[in-house]
């Protein structure tokens, strides 16, 4: 690893803006360690891309092809058996529940957490310091381990087998907090203080001053919300119940290790794998040109 | 868990910023009053969404875990008594399978902790800082590919990998093309430590660590490694975590200011001095999150079990046993029990590493200040 | 957003927040008095909650429901659950349990021990009619407490194109052990293997039942895995696969043992009635033929069986009803309709012959019914009885003393436990 490692911060440790270019040392673009590093990623890439590849052409196959050729992402003889077998069952209502929850939790997560995250970093009050250790403390509590009592809690609030069950108690994130507070120490103190001068209120500020500078951790932590609530199995498995109310990986998750998963099935399996990552590729990929433009423009104001 | 927010945490960082910022300054005291006032107000969604959702639920939990409740009507009835520490005793100290079963599953987390974690975080790393590179072709691309299984739902990589490693899947085809016969992973229960063991001759455990026994479990048994469908496992979670943790990676080293880097150029460092001298220093505080992030996760590991419903004692997680043991063995204090074991554990851990990762952080630090200071002067007198 | 609408976010939280608690402490008095023995007698949409082996079947028991309703007028709504178990086990902790359900033989145990259900078991009409097997596995403390719906036995099953060109004519179907593995030889080939087996105790369990040995004591307050039966059944069983002429499916790259059989990757299984279905979608070419398991040396004859009830939580608000419904759909006809659908055995005596005559190549399976003993099945036993299930998926490489011993161990600390 050392090996690749040394070329690609030889020609660049950082991206630093352009304009303040620098020259590079003599002889750092030696060949092979060019080619090394692009064998490297290359096979890195193939490892990445590959089950992507098998699992599209598999979805494709008979069973008897699947279980035959698995090496070959190409299927003998082209079916789609497996997504008529799919569509059966709730699979669009599924997507939208996914979609609502994961839209509804990213937009309270991304806003509240901002505002925690700012209050935390910048202002002074009483009690931050201990909200601060409490909010790590959080951080550590296993979520995991709050099955069974979120769902006594849910019970008890007559939100189980609702979306605001399902929502609500994953908006609550202390990772998110933490993300924004970390950025927010890092931006210069005076642009808030001339917006002060400005005679802007504290959420004036925060709102139409900050909170635009944050807009690579606000990207983050969106991708990262989006991500953990798209992928949320189990809670999904504890505050709810009734199938109208499924999600992406609840219905799949009971769809393989349920009455379809006597047997391999692997095509069928695929189809729904390769349906529930359609969706999210997608978004993904409108995400990733954002994420590009913003990590070459805005990394430096 | 005591942390305080001008910790190591955000040094490296703060340091990074510190030309142009300092901490906040203290303000007329007439702003004092308001200001506390804003500031509670900003954090008070996320207060009252934690105290709801992660404070009651624990005090619930606790509450159960002391109980004989058998998950019939409201764990508050009047029906339900207090049984002390009984749960938890069936679990640490009387002999016996739920011992037997905790013991097992967090040696089978240890197992996939102690592989994940490193593994996970060089990879991330390592892409990252590749990567980053301005100047590589397809840039986009490869940040694409290594990102991608990041955003995909779990589930759809579980049933990925229940092909990919399956009896008649990509790996077993791939190593019968190369003549040997691949195993049935997802049903191998033997440690790979032990197989390797088994490779070597060693055929049985040696006297002092079959005879001797550490809760329940004799040394032998602790020290079998991971299961190879645990292992699949792992490499499940590597190669669907890295990308995430990647994203982190590259967010900070675009953060690190040219400035720095520049200087250590002029100081004649060579790329490899500057990497481990300058930019891993500087990444400190994203590394310190990763770990962390990292090792909660880790020992939190469900779905997967979940969706392959565990019939291998070797890949149960505690987190798993924990939900098992109440939903479907309707045992809820004994899970409740497991849940606080693991809750404990992971606080001890994070705690730990915390405390591992500053000492060695203040050494770095210093050295980074050094040259700084140096890179500093030496921009001035060019 | 401004300050004073986050102002009134935090009021409305903050407020749900008070409401919780008082949520908390008024859920603190649940009402703990036991159900009356006459049942409830509500009159609400009777809710039942059902774990359906597919569309054939949630369509069939849905149609019963309907025809329940045109005869009674009671409604009734039918739901598939995903996780039966799980929903059930929510349902309880909060207090909304289904008014009637599909309920497993181990779950039974645990939630008959709490308390949980309506002991209505001899309120249905001619309750001695079920199989006597059936009976026993929802008697908890002499109560019967709820009316199995349907059940399935083991048979040995075999795949008659491979027994032909084997060599094997009828007269070769084993009724003995010995004979079991002289086939099972017969029949194993280059790439397949005489006998697969589930490799857990509901698939391996009936050795030990042939050849003398007893696992749990009917009421439940002894075990005697260790016995030297139940060792020499086990090393019956390993012997086969050191031979090479039994091997589980997961090493025949299959997820259960009916796939390994209708891939032919084995030519005898020992499975459940379940098989038909898998058979008819998935491997409609292969013929196969199902006869009554081997007896032991001793000649015992037994097999395993596997039953669901229709239990009605001791919570539910509609008894009386439920019964009414219950009692409806354990009639022969309405069983009868139900084994048409999706091809389950019916638990009423009465309607055996009807049912032979109807599924003539499965009548073996019915036929055993008087040497049928109910699945392994304990209350809090759940671990155990997945720890001895890990231990049988490894036989080929321990030794069935030590798998066994450690089962007696965990299964007397269970019972202890249970007091």
């Amino acid at each position: 690893m050392s090996q690749t490692v040394e070329p690609t911060t030889a020609t660049t440790p950082a991206t630093p803006p352009s304009r303040t270019r620098r020259p590079y040392k003599v002889g750092e673009s030696r060949l092979f360690v060019k080619v090394a590093t692009y064998l490297a990623l290359i096979l890195a890439a193939t490892v990445y891309i590959f089950p992507f590849l098998i699992e599209i052409g598999t979805a494709f196959k008979t069973d008897a092809d699947a279980t035959a050729n698995p090496l070959n992402p190409i299927p003998h003889t082209w079916t789609t058996a497996a997504f008529h077998q799919l569509a059966q069952v709730d699979f669009p209502l599924w997507f939208a529940n996914s979609a609502i929850v994961a839209i509804c939790v990213t937009a309270g997560r991304v806003f509240f957490d901002s505002l925690a995250g700012y209050a935390l970093a910048r202002m002074r009050f009483r009690g931050r310091s201990a909200l601060f250790s409490a909010l790590v403390a959080v951080l550590a509590v296993p979520g995991v381990v709050l099955l069974i009592p979120k769902f006594l809690v849910l019970n008890q609030l007559h939100m189980y087998d609702t979306y605001s069950g399902m929502i609500i108690p994953l908006i609550g994130d202390a990772a998110g907090v933490f993300i924004m507070k970390q950025f927010f120490e890092s931006i210069p103190l005076s642009v808030e203080e001339a917006a002060h001068i400005d005679g802007a209120g504290t959420f004036r500020t925060f709102w139409s001053v900050v909170l635009p500078m944050a807009r690579p951790s606000l990207i983050t932590l969106t991708i990262l919300s989006f991500q953990g609530s798209w992928n949320e199995l189990a809670h999904f498995i504890v505050s709810r119940q009734n199938p109208r109310l499924n999600t992406l990986t609840s219905g799949v998750a009971t769809l393989v290790s349920g009455q379809l998963g006597k047997g391999n099935q692997y095509p069928l399996k695929l189809a729904a794998a390769l349906l529930m990552t359609i969706p999210v590729a997608v978004l993904f990929f409108v995400f990733q040109r954002y994420i590009m433009r913003s990590s070459e423009g805005a990394v430096k104001e | 868990m005591t942390v305080d927010s001008t910790a190591g945490l955000s040094r490296a960082e703060a340091e990074v910023a510190a030309r142009s910022a300092r901490r906040p300054p203290r303000r007329r005291p007439g702003i004092r009053g308001r200001e506390a006032a804003a500031g509670w107000l900003f954090t008070a969604p996320v207060i009252v969404l934690i105290v709801l959702f992660l404070v009651i639920p624990i005090l619930m939990a606790i509450w159960v875990s002391l109980s004989n409740w058998t998950g019939i009507g409201s764990p508050f009835s009047s029906n339900v008594k207090f049984v002390g520490t009984r749960n938890y005793r069936f679990l640490l100290t009387q002999d016996g399978l739920s011992r037997q079963n905790l013991m097992q599953s967090l040696r089978n987390n240890f197992y996939y902790v102690l592989f994940v974690v490193p593994l996970q975080t060089a990879l991330a790393l390592f892409l990252a800082v590749i990567v980053n590179r301005r100047r590589l072709a397809g840039r986009g691309f490869f940040r694409t590919a290594f990102y991608f299984p990041s955003v995909t739902s779990s589930v759809a990589i579980v049933i990925v990998f229940l092909f990919v490693f399956g009896g008649s899947g990509v790996v077993n085809a791939l190593i019968s093309k190369l003549g040997a016969t691949g195993p049935d992973w997802f049903s191998q229960q033997a440690g790979i430590f032990h197989l390797g063991l088994d490779k070597i001759g060693v055929h049985k455990a040696p006297g002092v660590l079959a005879n001797h026994a550490f809760l329940g479990q004799s040394w032998w048994e602790w020290l079998s490694g991971p299961s190879l469908a645990m292992l699949v496992l792992i490499i499940l979670a590597v190669w669907t975590t890295a990308g995430t943790f990647m994203l982190m990676f590259l967010a900070a080293l675009q953060g690190i200011s040219a400035d720095v880097e520049e200087a250590a150029v002029v100081d004649g460092a060579t790329s490899w001095q500057r990497f481990w001298r300058v930019t891993l220093p500087m990444l400190r505080p994203t590394l310190f999150l990763v770990l962390t992030l990292g090792l909660i996760s880790t020992w939190q590991t469900f779905d997967a079990q979940f969706i392959l419903g565990a019939t291998n004692p070797t890949v149960v997680t505690p987190a798993y046993l924990s939900y098992q043991t109440s939903f479907n063995n309707q045992q809820w204090g004994q899970g409740a029990a497991i849940s606080f074991i693991l809750f404990f554990i992971i606080i001890v851990l994070a705690a730990f590493q915390r405390w591992v990762l500053r000492d060695r952080d203040e050494a770095r630090e210093k050295r980074m200040i050094r040259k700084q200071r140096r890179a500093a002067a030496a921009g001035r007198s060019s | 957003m401004n300050i004073r609408h986050s102002r009134i976010a935090v009021a409305a939280l903050a407020a749900g927040l008070i409401a919780v608690t008082a949520a908390c402490s008024s859920g603190g008095g649940f009402s703990s008095n036991s159900t009356p023995s006459s049942g409830t007698t509500g009159s609400g949409t009777l809710k039942v909650l059902i774990g359906s082996s597919g569309a054939a079947e949630t369509a069939a028991v849905k149609a019963a429901a309907a025809a329940f309703t045109k005869q009674s007028g009671v409604k009734v709504e039918v739901t598939a659950a995903q996780n039966l178990t799980q929903q059930i086990s929510q349902g309880m902790a909060a207090n909304t349990p289904p008014d009637v359900f599909y309920l497993d033989t181990s779950s039974f145990q645990n939630y008959a021990k709490t308390g949980a259900l309506y002991a209505y078991g001899d309120k249905v009409s001619n309750p001695n009619d079920f199989f006597p097997a059936l009976k026993t596995a929802f008697t908890y403390n002499n109560h019967f407490y709820c009316a199995p719906k349907d059940w399935s036995t083991l048979g040995l099953v075999v795949n008659t194109d491979d027994w032909a060109k084997a060599g094997l004519s009828a007269a070769d179907v084993p009724t003995t052990w010995d004979q079991l593995a002289a086939v099972a030889k017969k029949l194993t080939t280059g790439g397949r293997v005489g006998l697969t087996l589930d490799p857990t105790h509901s698939g391996i369990d009936e050795f030990l039942l042939q050849n003398g040995g007893t696992l749990i004591s009917d009421d439940k307050k002894s075990a005697a895995f260790g016995s030297q039966q139940n060792i020499d059944a086990l090393t019956y069983v390993k012997k086969l696969a050191t031979e090479g002429s039994m091997k589980y499916p997961s090493a025949l790259s299959a997820g259960w043992n009916g796939e390994a059989f209708g891939k032919n990757k084995a030519a005898m299984t020992i499975v459940g009635n379940w098989i038909d279905g898998a058979m008819k979608s998935d491997y409609p070419s292969v013929k196969y033929k199902v006869y009554e398991l081997p007896a032991g040396p001793t000649g015992t004859k037994a097999t395993n069986s596997f039953t669901n009830c229709w239990a009605i939580p001791a919570k539910s608000a509609s008894q009386a009803n439920a019964v009414k419904l219950v009692d409806f759909l354990t009639s022969v006809d309405q069983q009868m309709a139900f084994a048409k659908a999706f091809g389950v055995m019916p638990s009423r005596q009465s309607a055996k012959d009807q049912w032979t005559s109807a599924f003539g190549n499965d009548a073996a399976f019915l036929s055993q019914a008087a040497n049928a003993h109910p699945d392994l099945a304990l209350a809090g036993g759940a671990q155990a009885v997945s720890d001895y299930d890990a231990k049988l998926a490894q036989l080929a490489t321990t030794d069935p003393k030590t798998i066994l011993s450690s089962v007696q161990k965990n299964i007397t600390a269970v019972i202890a436990q249970n007091g």
